[in-house]
């Protein structure tokens, strides 16, 4: 049961640790947290002060670290999809 | 084709384990459940949509009225009633069995099965 830069598109988002690298909303811009909810469009972070955000996948660039300390950066629109339907999804970076 | 399905399918039952134990992890840090249920609908979808089966240690642990996770002592009761392992939601009502003795004497059908599994074992 391993999550690695390959799989990491079709693998389970939820429970990951996550950085917001890049974004169109210079708000949400370096925002740090755990992954809790997914939806098709968004992305819900639990944030240090544990309050949930919601954040877009689109327009944004997220950085996910997996364990082992491994970081992954991933453009948010390429994750546009139902959570259940991306394991489907072909290979892309 | 095939080991594409195959590939699916393993990514698929390991989502449905690490939602599981990220439901369970929910449920003991918090009395709020909603986000253990929600880790259930998802694995639920995931499991339905590419024809996985929830384990069966991991199908115990959720309503099948409700859908909620159960955490027996919290929100379920689990007892031993004749044959049958019982579990009660508490939420819903619902009661749930599982036998837990030795297998039944194998039925015609269920060595149908065998003789079909050995059918697709054979190259």
């Amino acid at each position: 049961m391993k999550i690695t830069p390959s799989n990491i598109l079709q693998h389970e988002l939820i429970g990951l640790r996550t950085e917001v690298e890049d974004s169109s909303n210079s708000d949400v811009k370096g925002l740090c947290g755990i992954v809790v909810d997914e939806t098709r469009n968004m992305l819900v972070i639990e944030d240090e002060q544990r309050k949930e955000k919601k954040i877009p996948k689109a327009g944004n660039i997220f950085v996910f670290e997996l364990n082992g300390g491994v970081r992954v950066r991933i453009k948010g629109d390429t994750l546009v999809s139902r959570p259940e339907d991306r394991i489907k999804k072909g290979k892309k970076r | 084709m095939k080991r594409r399905r195959r590939r699916i399918e393993d990514i698929a039952l390991q989502r449905i384990e690490r939602l599981f134990e990220l439901a369970e992890a929910e449920a003991r840090k918090t009395k709020e459940r909603s986000r253990s249920d929600r880790y259930v609908q998802l694995a639920r979808e995931i499991g339905m949509r590419y024809r996985v089966r929830i384990p069966s240690h991991l199908k115990m642990r959720i309503c099948k009225g409700c859908y909620t996770f159960l955490i027996p002592g919290e929100n379920a009761r689990v007892r031993l009633k004749g044959d049958y392992i019982t579990t009660t939601c508490l939420g819903c009502g619902k009661q749930m069995r599982r036998p837990y003795k030795a297998p039944r004497a194998p039925s015609p059908r269920r060595n149908e099965d065998v003789s079909m599994k050995d059918f697709y074992n054979c190259p």
